[in-house]
């Protein structure tokens, strides 16, 4: 007589437990991929750059990066010379991403009339998760090409005078949203110096640091302390120290800042920085960068 | 096996960066020079302008100016007038800028500078 009642309600029993079975398949696997997966931290900072220095950021696979940055000159050269403004120094590059783990870049400064190349790459990768990572780590080497005319050209010059080097090991730690931390221990190495007093070796700590003050906007500081004694160098060298913000608007990053070096390769302002902030020979400075999309990702290697 | 391959070229331009240091200095790599200074034949034209052409001229040449905050070393009335400008920073003095920027001058050209103005900074 109910058959026609019966059977739905009949139905519906049997569903519900498979509902429930079902929820819980669902948990499972819900727990099952979280458990699993890496969670790799991204953004430990803003650019390839903290403000100089490099930062443990590479680009991405199949990205070409144009930075244009500039060094302006001091601020104490005062209102005739608009605060520096009328003086600049310009450093072009372009970076690219080969693999996820491999960075490349040349690029040409006014300072010293130099080329450069370098390499950054990955070793280990922040991440939380199946991994536990606490921090990330990048090599960074470079080579600067020194083109200016020789100061006497009737010597035997030497190519190899040109030449500079820089290794450096970058780690970073992205301690929450909005403060990351990267301590570099820095190597350069310049084949010809000015007297037997300067160190052909040359070797920092770089300190930067980043607060994020909006979704794009943040507050970096840098700092690199040259453990060379200084004294007897031919040249007056200080610490370079470097204040600013990254701006990030899409497709570019702006980094404004002030920083008593000139230069914007790593032999320049850990081995030449003349300036000292309390004197006033502070450079107003920008880095843009511009990211091209060269290949579609196809997320291997 | 192809990354493998990739990490190996890598690692291996990575190392080819260092393979070529040299630890020189310019004292000891030219000694004579630094010995020979001529400190008896001091003209402005045969010794103060080639000093200044290989040092100082890419930021204060009077076409380059700009980039060296508007001070022009170029020609014998600008020499005069920035003379005491130049002796203190190239002997890295304070006050001003220590120039050039890239590393002190040579001894040599320091003394020949010395030497030029001592004998009454002459236009010769």
């Amino acid at each position: 007589m109910n058959n026609m009642i019966l059977f739905p309600i009949i139905i519906l029993l049997f569903l519900i437990p498979a509902g429930i079975f079902a929820q819980d398949d669902l948990m499972n696997l819900l727990n099952d991929s979280t458990a699993k997966e890496i969670n790799y931290t991204t953004a430990t900072f803003k650019s390839t750059r903290i403000m100089n220095g490099h930062s443990v950021e590479k680009m991405p696979p199949g990205q070409l990066d144009f930075r244009i940055s500039h060094r302006f000159g001091t601020i104490n050269s005062g209102a005739y010379n608009f605060f520096g403004l009328d003086q600049s120094n310009v450093h072009f590059s372009l970076e690219y991403g080969l693999y996820k783990w491999l960075m490349i870049g040349v690029g040409r400064g006014t300072y010293e009339k130099t080329f450069d190349g370098f390499t950054k790459f990955t070793i280990l990768r922040q991440s939380s998760g199946a991994r536990v990572m606490p921090v990330s780590l990048s090599v960074f080497s470079s080579v600067a090409l020194n083109t200016l005319k020789w100061s006497d050209p009737t010597r035997t010059n030497y190519y190899s005078s040109r030449l500079s080097y820089v290794g450096q090991v970058l780690i970073a730690r992205k301690i929450n949203q909005s403060f990351s931390v990267q301590i570099s221990p820095t190597y350069v190495h310049r084949n010809l110096v000015a007297t037997e007093l300067d160190p052909n070796d040359l070797l920092a700590v770089g300190l930067g640091g980043r607060v994020k003050l909006t979704r794009r906007i943040s507050l970096n500081v840098e700092y690199f302390y040259l453990a060379n004694p200084k004294k007897y160098m031919s040249l007056p060298v200080y610490n370079p120290l470097s204040v600013g913000f990254d701006i990030e608007t899409g497709g570019h990053v702006f980094q404004l800042f002030f920083t008593n070096s000139l230069a914007m390769i790593e032999k320049g302002f850990v081995g030449e920085t003349t300036g000292q902030w309390k004197h006033g020979d502070i450079h107003f400075g920008f880095n843009i960068s511009r990211v091209f999309t060269l290949k579609k990702n196809k997320a291997k290697v | 096996m192809k990354r493998f391959y990739i990490i190996i070229a890598t690692v291996s331009v990575f190392l080819f960066f260092f393979v070529s240091c040299y630890y020189d200095n310019e004292e000891a790599l030219y000694p004579a020079l630094s010995n020979s200074c001529d400190t008896t034949n001091v003209t402005f034209s045969g010794t103060i302008v080639p000093i200044l052409k290989n040092n100082c001229y890419s930021c204060h040449s009077n076409a380059n100016a700009a980039f060296g905050a508007n001070i022009h070393l170029e020609g014998y009335a600008n020499v005069v007038t920035n003379y005491a400008k130049i002796i203190v920073s190239i002997n890295l003095g304070s006050g001003v800028k220590a120039m050039p920027p890239g590393g002190k001058l040579k001894a040599c050209s320091l003394t020949q500078f010395d030497i030029w103005i001592r004998n009454g900074m002459l236009n010769n």
